[in-house]
């Protein structure tokens, strides 16, 4: 791996610290949409090459399991990949808690899934952005994948960067076992201007 | 004499952005924690006579913090520090015997202004 590339101790923190108060927004919005209490977890950063994504999504999903996820691309100062992954209870669990009963047609689920990705990527990534003095837009969210083994997620061989920045939180609905992953991608040129808007907003403490 | 307090947060940045926040010319003797477990043990050898304690850490987080020292009654000025806006975290933060609620990032006036309320030396 590309030693510039690597977070220093330092870095690692703020970017955690700051994911951490972006993630405080994010899920207080899960938690009005919802009406429910959303426990938020430290977040986890690591940094990857492209050929192990997918291993490293598996360890940070935990067990391999069938997921559905949503992403959403992001550019301006940083650029990359936004995704948030749904485990195979999660999609249902939402859409009781939105008030669907049993009959919920796969339209409604999708629609579902896109507007709470939409509000989580948007409330994380826009607070770090504007802690950092950072500007972003974002692409409307699409289904990336549905059903599949988790570990399946990400080809490889489709993404066009050698590394990327993983910032992994999840949420965990305190009235049952909802859990959703919220997780960037970014390419090394991303990495390396993240890395000097977090030394910059280090400077200034 | 410096007032003993405790800043208790896991990351290092954060701890750094509080002490920053802090009053000007406030007597203090500044003890840092990474997580619940050293922030009990700071506080039992008498070092937290006011806390700044961050509600999601590892090991033990601030939420068990605050129910540890309730059962042992409670004997802290505990002012909470953390990124979670929900209004039910501000509410059971409350109950669990914590004075007051900041949100991050900390605003230095806000700060002030409730160790002033509480009648707090500075």
């Amino acid at each position: 791996m590309n030693d510039q590339l690597l977070l220093t101790p330092d870095q690692r923190d703020a970017l955690q610290e700051v994911t951490n108060i972006a993630m405080g927004q994010a899920g207080a919005q899960l938690a009005q949409i919802l009406e429910v209490f959303v426990q938020l977890s430290v977040p986890r950063i690591n940094i990857t090459e492209s050929s192990s994504i997918a291993t490293s999504i598996l360890q940070l999903v935990g067990t391999p399991q069938s997921v559905t996820a949503v992403r959403q691309a992001f550019s301006g100062t940083l650029r990359g990949e936004a995704m948030v992954v749904y485990d195979q209870n999660g999609c249902r669990d939402l859409a009781d808690l939105m008030g669907y009963e049993d009959d919920i047609d796969r339209d409604s689920e999708r629609e579902l899934l896109l507007d709470v990705g939409n509000v989580l990527v948007g409330a994380c990534l826009n607070g770090i952005a504007e802690l950092l003095g950072a500007k972003l837009s974002f692409s409307a969210p699409t289904i990336m994948a549905e059903d599949v083994e988790v570990g399946r997620l990400i080809n490889p061989q489709q993404l066009t960067w050698n590394y990327a920045l993983l910032v992994e939180v999840h949420f965990t609905l305190e009235v049952r076992d909802f859990t959703c992953h919220l997780m960037t991608l970014m390419p090394e040129e991303s990495i390396v201007a993240l890395k000097s808007a977090l030394d910059a907003f280090m400077e200034n403490l | 004499m410096p007032t003993p307090i405790l800043v208790v947060d896991d990351s290092v940045m954060a701890r750094k952005m509080l002490i920053k926040a802090l009053p000007a010319g406030w007597d203090v003797e500044i003890t840092q924690a990474g997580n619940g477990v050293e922030a009990l043990a700071a506080y039992r050898a008498g070092k937290a006579e006011v806390m700044f304690l961050d509600l999601t850490m590892p090991e033990l987080d601030g939420y068990g913090v605050l129910e540890t020292l309730q059962a042992e009654g409670l004997n802290s000025f505990v002012i909470v520090v953390s990124a979670d806006i929900q209004p039910l975290a501000r509410e059971r933060v409350k109950q669990l015997g914590a004075l007051a609620f900041v949100k991050k990032p900390v605003d230095p006036a806000q700060i002030e202004a409730i160790l002033r309320e509480y009648g707090i030396a500075l």
